[in-house]
């Protein structure tokens, strides 16, 4: 408990860590109507293209310095020598991230999928495929980043890119499956199911990364 | 008597010399098996009755994309024996293969497109095993980058081993992406369950060329572990004797 007291804090004191990729989700979203010369009932066309990506990038902006500053500090090296277990730091680190960045996206994307599409029953079927995907997203960007955890993080997040792109096959597919009433819960269970194992590995893995810097 | 065999041949030097040994006979049977093949395959295997003659990619095709999965399950397997056992040539190994198993991936991506313009009448779908098949691509680019970032060797070997035993999650989804969605791409022709779907007249210069293929991709790893080796242990008083 102490651990997500303190994470929590220090990030709600990082305004511009976790604002700024919501932001630059809002800009997105608003800019793709204004770049686009379709009418209002034909936005929908490549709204949810856009939506998605739009989540990828917003997570891999929130990503960025997530473990930068402890890692100068010395708060990682202590964490390293004390019993505290390393896995548990990076899995509350990711839980805070995501309940600043990731939930409020998530809303954002149901406000916007009602604002463009004007259905609610589509809209209430985008809000769980927001919130199990910017986490999934989440996770891999921290994996990415705790890779190249001193030499910037674009590097990092390139390389981890790539496990992002199948996530990204099966939203497309899933919005599909809306259009056409059909599997949308097998989709959401197939996310939750990788979520499941993201969940466990990732934080196991980026710890192991993380001793590898530190040593 | 098996520990004692890992051992020894773990040991960078044993493993060059080894290599040594053996390259010779590996190669020039690799090109006789490959040669053989490709020109039994081109000249002497019937046309397809849908395909016509742009069927015969296949002998390069196939092989380069079974390989380019093959080289990444290595990788992953390599990383683990590092990571694990802490043996140094299987990170060696890792940054060996990686440019060959970028080279392959993009020779299959390459055929596949030219094979795609007649079959298909595209050269390039997003459909799941082409995809999937572009993310090994762009994953082998990313893991010698990565590599080449860093300047402390040992640092970049663990952090690269990580790296490739997470991206092998990719393996399977490619494996057995023709299977899950409905993709352009055909389905195995070849599989261990099954019987093949292929003629024999054609699958036999098709095996000879997996194999022969496969000889002549293994040449290059080891020509490309000789070199890492070299590189990372020439401080070592038997490089300088070897040398």
């Amino acid at each position: 408990m102490k651990i997500i007291r303190l994470e929590f804090l220090k990030l709600k004191k990082k305004t511009r860590t976790w604002l700024g990729p919501v932001l630059v989700f809002w800009l997105m979203m608003i800019a793709y109507p204004l770049t686009v010369e379709f009418l209002q009932e034909k936005l929908e066309v490549g709204f949810f293209s856009v939506l998605w990506i739009a989540i990828l990038i917003s997570m891999m902006l929130a990503t960025e310095d997530i473990f930068l500053e402890d890692f100068n500090d010395g708060t990682l090296e202590q964490i390293m020598i004390k019993t505290s277990s390393f896995s548990t730091l990076v899995s509350v680190k990711i839980l805070t991230y995501w309940i600043f960045v990731g939930i409020p996206i998530s809303i954002l994307s149901f406000i916007f999928s009602f604002g463009t599409t004007e259905d609610l029953a589509l809209s209430l079927m985008i809000f769980p495929l927001s919130i199990i995907s910017s986490y999934i997203f989440l996770n891999l960007f921290v994996m990415g980043n705790a890779l190249s955890l001193n030499k910037g993080s674009v590097l990092g997040a390139l390389v981890t890119m790539p496990l992002a792109l199948p996530v990204l096959i099966v939203l497309g597919k899933s919005i599909i499956a809306i259009q056409l009433n059909i599997n949308y819960l097998g989709f959401i269970f197939l996310l939750l199911g990788c979520l499941s194992i993201i969940i466990v590995t990732v934080p196991l893995v980026v710890s192991y990364i993380i001793k590898a810097h530190l040593e | 008597m098996i520990k004692k065999f890992i051992h020894q041949f773990a040991s960078p030097k044993t493993y060059l010399f080894q290599v040594n040994k053996f390259y010779n006979y590996i190669f020039f049977i690799s090109v006789f098996i490959y040669i053989s093949s490709i020109a039994w395959g081109l000249l002497f295997t019937p046309e397809d009755f849908v395909q016509g003659n742009s069927f015969r990619i296949i002998y390069l095709h196939v092989p380069a994309s079974f390989i380019s999965q093959s080289l990444y399950a290595a990788m992953a397997v390599s990383s683990i024996v590092y990571l694990v056992w802490r043996v140094k040539l299987a990170a060696y190994l890792v940054i060996a293969i990686a440019p060959i198993g970028a080279m392959t991936t993009f020779i299959a991506l390459i055929s596949g497109s030219i094979w795609g313009i007649p079959t298909w009448g595209t050269w390039w779908q997003w459909d799941a095993r082409i995809t999937s098949t572009l993310i090994l691509f762009i994953m082998y680019l990313g893991l010698i980058s990565f590599h080449n970032s860093f300047s402390n060797y040992e640092k970049a070997d663990k952090l690269l081993s990580w790296l490739v035993i997470v991206g092998a999650v990719n393996i399977p989804i490619i494996k057995k992406s023709v299977d899950w969605w409905s993709t352009l791409h055909q389905s195995a022709s070849i599989t261990l369950t099954n019987k093949p779907s292929i003629d024999p007249s054609m699958l036999y210069p098709l095996i000879g060329s997996i194999i022969g293929f496969f000889g002549l991709i293994l040449c290059l790893v080891l020509l490309s572990s000789k070199n890492q080796i070299l590189i990372r242990e020439k401080t070592k008083s038997w490089i300088k004797d070897y040398v």
